[in-house]
């Protein structure tokens, strides 16, 4: 069964996806802030990371720094969910992830999403 | 000192000084062609008799030492120390009394008191009360006329040698005391008054000179407290405007960010994640979604607005390929274009035009522009078959919030103003003709922006 982490400190927004994500047969876990998914990353091992930008604590942009940083974790793909502000021709990201992706995302298009990247994977 | 750079090391008063030295280099030149012409006519012209060798030797040896001066003037030149100026004043004074020794010798061989060239002094102490300090200039005028005096009681006393100018003058006229006497009184009286004058009017223009070195530095420090304003003035405005910039940025995600959330649940009842959804609840919902969307929408517009204005945009701009934006920012309007059921015609030159810009706010004025449904430079084009412009909006088009008369699709009011501000950050124009002259109906919205200047042409 495939991994999902989500990182964002939108309780309401997580919970959305992650009943999406389930229904789909996903297992996923969250953090609400890039430190908490750093602790996950390395814990839970996820397949995909779901990464939101503007954030408390540890945004987005440090989240990547310490994620490339670490060999262990830096290959995990990770798309950026993020709203209009943060896209990232506004403020380049330092780090590679596989899409952007702006908010809101409709259900649907999460699932098609997730699925481009996870499908090839046994759920 | 002053911290100005260019005033470092200028001083006029030195620059003067030197300026002056190198006169006295040139007119020792020409000295020494006069003394040999004077001479040369007195002897072969005016048959006056006198032996010319000495006269040579002292003009070989001005040669030589004006030659060193000049040299020594150049070694000047290159020091703009502080210290320059002492030397430069020394250098000044050893050459004035050099010059009055050679005069002296000059004079002994060629007459003594008798010879009329004696007042020459008077040019010489006149030199030094232009050169050098009031002091110094008294100082060589006494110098000079004693050593007129000291030549000529020398030889009236028989200590030395005298040659008689035969053939111009009475012999022996330098045995004659009143004459030796008026001789000397007039030189004294010529030279202490040339010296009092000269010093006088050096004296002032010292003067006037120091006055307006004081007056030009309180000007440049006046100057520079001024720009120092200026630019602290320069860099608040730069943090204000940073600051507000990331305050917008921040407003910007939490005005939008329950509104993500709201969409999201919302969608997730709409797309029967929470069991089913009867068409009833599905209607009422997406009314309550689209409202969302529409808000969502106005936040980044409005939003959108200063961020271009702040300059922002600058930042994001690139060497992009023309053709490539527009096929980008055509992606996915062709299925809303066809579900309205219009059909998107694009015509693109075959080798694409570059262009220096914001990849993505291109994109959002083409798309603006679609959405409004109506050689040097790239002219970009965009028609449609809509309803047409009435000729009363077309100048108030592009103004914020500004809705056509006959519009009844909602939208911000703020698309084509973001245009036109995208369009002008770009250096570009924007247009609309209404109805297209083309075909009559419709309208077509221009913009141009320059092409990417070819550096290596």
């Amino acid at each position: 069964m495939s991994k999902i982490l989500i990182v964002d400190d939108d309780a309401d927004l997580v919970a959305v996806e992650k009943a999406v994500l389930e229904r789909e047969g996903y297992k996923v876990v969250t953090a609400g802030n890039g430190k908490e998914g750093l602790v996950q990353t390395r814990k839970e091992k996820p397949d995909l990371i779901i990464l939101d930008i503007v954030m408390p604590v540890m945004d987005g942009y440090l989240f990547a720094n310490e994620f490339n940083n670490d060999k262990t974790i830096s290959k995990i793909p990770v798309v950026a969910l993020t709203s209009y502000v943060e896209s990232p021709l506004d403020q380049p990201v330092p780090f590679d992830v596989v899409e952007y992706v702006s908010k809101p995302i409709k259900p649907k298009d999460l699932v098609l999403l997730v699925n481009k990247y996870l499908k090839k994977i046994d759920k | 000192m002053l911290k100005t750079e260019p005033v470092a090391g200028y001083i006029p008063e030195l620059k003067a000084l030197k300026a002056r030295l190198s006169v006295f280099v040139r007119m020792r030149w020409l000295v020494v062609a006069g003394i040999i012409a004077v001479a040369l006519s007195a002897k072969y012209l005016f048959h006056i008799s006198f032996n010319l060798l000495p006269v040579f030797i002292i003009c070989l040896f001005l040669l030589v030492y004006n030659f060193w001066v000049y040299l020594w003037n150049r070694r000047l030149a290159k020091d703009d120390t502080e210290l320059v100026i002492n030397r430069a004043q020394t250098s000044g004074y050893l050459q004035v009394l050099l010059d009055l020794a050679v005069l002296t010798v000059l004079l002994h061989f060629t007459g003594g008191i008798t010879n009329p060239f004696v007042f020459v002094y008077v040019i010489h102490t006149t030199a030094a009360s232009i050169l050098l300090s009031r002091r110094r200039a008294y100082e060589l005028t006494t110098i000079a006329v004693g050593m007129a005096a000291l030549l000529a009681f020398l030889e009236y006393y028989g200590v030395i040698g005298h040659v008689n100018l035969v053939g111009f003058l009475p012999v022996n006229l330098y045995r004659q005391l009143n004459f030796v006497w008026s001789v000397i009184v007039t030189l004294a009286v010529l030279t202490y008054t040339s010296t009092y004058i000269s010093t006088a009017v050096a004296g002032e223009l010292r003067q006037q000179h120091l006055k307006m070195d004081l007056l030009r530095d309180k000007l440049l420090k006046e100057d520079e407290i001024e720009l120092e304003r200026i630019s602290s003035e320069v860099t608040r405005l730069k943090d204000e405007r940073t600051s507000f910039v990331r305050l917008l940025n921040v407003v910007t995600h939490d005005l939008q960010a329950p509104l993500v959330a709201v969409q999201s649940c919302i969608s997730y009842v709409l797309d029967g994640y929470a069991g089913e959804v009867v068409p009833e609840q599905k209607d009422w919902l997406q009314r309550g979604s689209r409202r969302i969307d529409g808000l969502l929408l106005l936040i980044t517009d409005l939003l959108d607005i200063p961020r271009i204005e702040l300059g922002q945009l600058k930042q994001e701009m690139a060497d992009l390929s023309l053709n490539e934006v527009i096929t980008h920012s055509l992606e996915g309007l062709e299925i809303v274009a066809a579900k309205k059921g219009l059909k998107l015609l694009v015509e693109l030159p075959e080798k694409s035009p570059v262009v220096t810009g914001s990849a993505r706010r291109l994109q959002q004025v083409i798309t603006n522009l679609i959405n409004t449904e109506h050689d040097d430079e790239v002219s970009v084009a965009v028609s449609d078959t809509g309803i047409g412009i009435p000729a009363q909006d077309l100048p108030r088009l592009f103004d914020e919030f500004y809705r056509g008369s006959n519009v009844e699709t909602k939208g911000s009011g703020l698309g084509l103003s973001i245009a036109r501000r995208i369009i002008n950050a770009h250096s570009g124009k924007i247009w609309v003709e209404s109805p297209n002259p083309a075909t009559g109906h419709g309208s077509i919205f221009t913009f141009v922006i320059p092409k990417k200047q070819n550096k290596t042409n």
